[in-house]
């Protein structure tokens, strides 16, 4: 197998992951503990190896996701979508940011990926003020450097 | 920090080109207006959903295998005394039965002695749960009977108890159901006692709905059952819904605030019957 192939099937088989840990099921007591995996996952692979990911993956990812959660058809993709492009405009600057910087960049990220979720649900009038959602962007953030690590270990180990 | 060694901004550009940004940005408004003003996307979403129904039946493999786990693994004291419970259940349900063959026998000779037409019967599809939607404010679960099983939009789901809530989209494997305490739903439902009408709405919370709009002097009780009136054509008539827990009348409002307490067990639901209704049960207001 070639690099590139092996890389988007590396690629794709965390985003799947990613997506699937959006629905898995917790009980009560760790119920806050509900991370945006995805978007994470989509900031990791804009910032990180742009070359096997981009606009239209995040998109396809999103729209996977909507369906998985039943959200509306295409609400997750648009957001997604916008990340994926905004990380990579400024992937250049962010990866060379000391951690601190680059969790603060990430923050304003996910924090613009819930806004524009919640801008959809308002639209259909169903805008709830969930603190869950709020408290997962900041457990995500602190998560980033953990994340990030194990990440570009595991590709280095496959790949 | 590690950084990953490939010259990638050269290669990588063309991905995140602003024009490519752009077109899906507004194919997904597109989407999401055309899913939003009208049900055209259904179709699409259902075949999506054969990839997206083996995650969810995955990821709640574990809970669900536990579950059963648990379930046969108790011990043998309780399930005696579960089965011995069962059986006296069994007994009042029994002759409960009896007086309904009974008064199902003199229904249909009065409404033969009034020449209208009999009602069918609704037809029961047993189903279980798949999935619960993580998100606590959104009421919805996923059933693991699809339109492959002839669950189709609309039908009405319910427990052993009462009313759980409406199949909002048939995927091919499973269906999405939205919950009668979803803050979205509505249910028109009857005081059982007074005939009164009115819609219960839910609030998102899995312990109770509320009615509104009912004027203060409205003939409404504690304890009062509200059943489903089968208006507007969506609920089948006559099935028990929630029971009335509690009215207050605040000072200065012009309406009542009475709040129902679901029969059905929403926390913790398992096994649940979708209501496939014979076709001329209910009123159709066109």
């Amino acid at each position: 197998m070639n690099r590139e192939l092996k890389n988007t099937l590396y690629t794709w088989a965390i985003l799947i992951i990613s997506c699937s840990l959006l629905v898995v099921p917790l009980p009560e007591f760790l119920s806050f503990f509900r991370l945006p995996w995805l978007s994470l996952a989509v900031i990791f692979f804009s910032i990180m190896t742009p070359a096997g990911f981009g606009v239209i993956s995040a998109w396809i990812i999103g729209l996977l996701a909507d369906v998985l959660q039943g959200n509306i058809f295409g609400g997750n993709a648009m957001a997604l979508s916008l990340i994926a492009y905004l990380s990579y405009r400024f992937h250049l600057q962010i990866r060379v940011f000391p951690m601190w910087q680059m969790m603060l960049s990430v923050l304003l990220l996910l924090f613009l990926n819930e806004l524009l979720v919640l801008w959809v649900d308002g639209i259909q009038g169903q805008m709830t003020f969930n603190y869950i959602r709020w408290l997962g962007i900041i457990l995500g953030t602190l998560i980033w450097p953990i994340f990030m690590a194990f990440l570009l270990n595991l590709k280095s180990k496959i790949l | 920090m590690p950084l990953s060694g490939e010259a990638t901004t050269t290669r990588s550009r063309g991905q995140y080109s602003t024009s490519k940004l752009l077109f899906f940005l507004i194919l997904a408004f597109g989407l999401m207006y055309l899913d939003y003003k009208g049900q055209y996307l259904n179709k699409v979403r259902s075949y999506i959903s054969v990839t997206t129904y083996p995650i969810h039946v995955v990821m709640n493999a574990p809970k669900n295998i536990f579950l059963k786990l648990t379930e046969s693994m108790g011990q043998r004291e309780k399930i005696i005394l579960d089965n011995q419970k069962l059986k006296t259940e069994n007994i009042t349900l029994g002759s409960q039965i009896q007086k309904i063959y009974s008064l199902e026998r003199e229904n249909k000779r009065l409404r033969e002695l009034l020449d209208s037409k009999p009602k069918t019967e609704d037809i029961f599809v047993l189903a279980e749960i798949v999935t619960e939607n993580p998100d606590p404010f959104k009421h919805r679960i996923i059933i693991n009977k699809g339109s492959k099983e002839d669950v189709h939009t609309n039908q009405t789901i319910a427990d052993s108890k009462g009313i759980i809530g409406h199949v909002i989209r048939d995927q091919i494997f499973g269906s999405e159901v939205l919950l009668i305490t979803d803050p979205e739903h509505a249910i028109p439902i009857e005081v059982a006692r007074t005939g009164l009408r009115s819609i219960a709405l839910g609030m998102g919370s899995y312990e109770e709905i509320k009615l509104s709009y009912l004027a203060v002097n409205t003939d409404i009780q504690k304890g009062d059952i509200l059943l489903t009136s089968g208006l507007g054509g969506q609920y089948p008539v006559g099935y028990p819904v929630a029971i009335v827990d509690k009215i207050s009348a605040l000072e200065g409002e012009s309406f009542l605030e009475v709040r129902a307490k679901p029969f059905a067990n929403l926390t913790n639901i398992n096994e649940v019957w979708v209501i496939q209704r014979a076709v001329d049960g209910a009123i159709e207001f066109e």
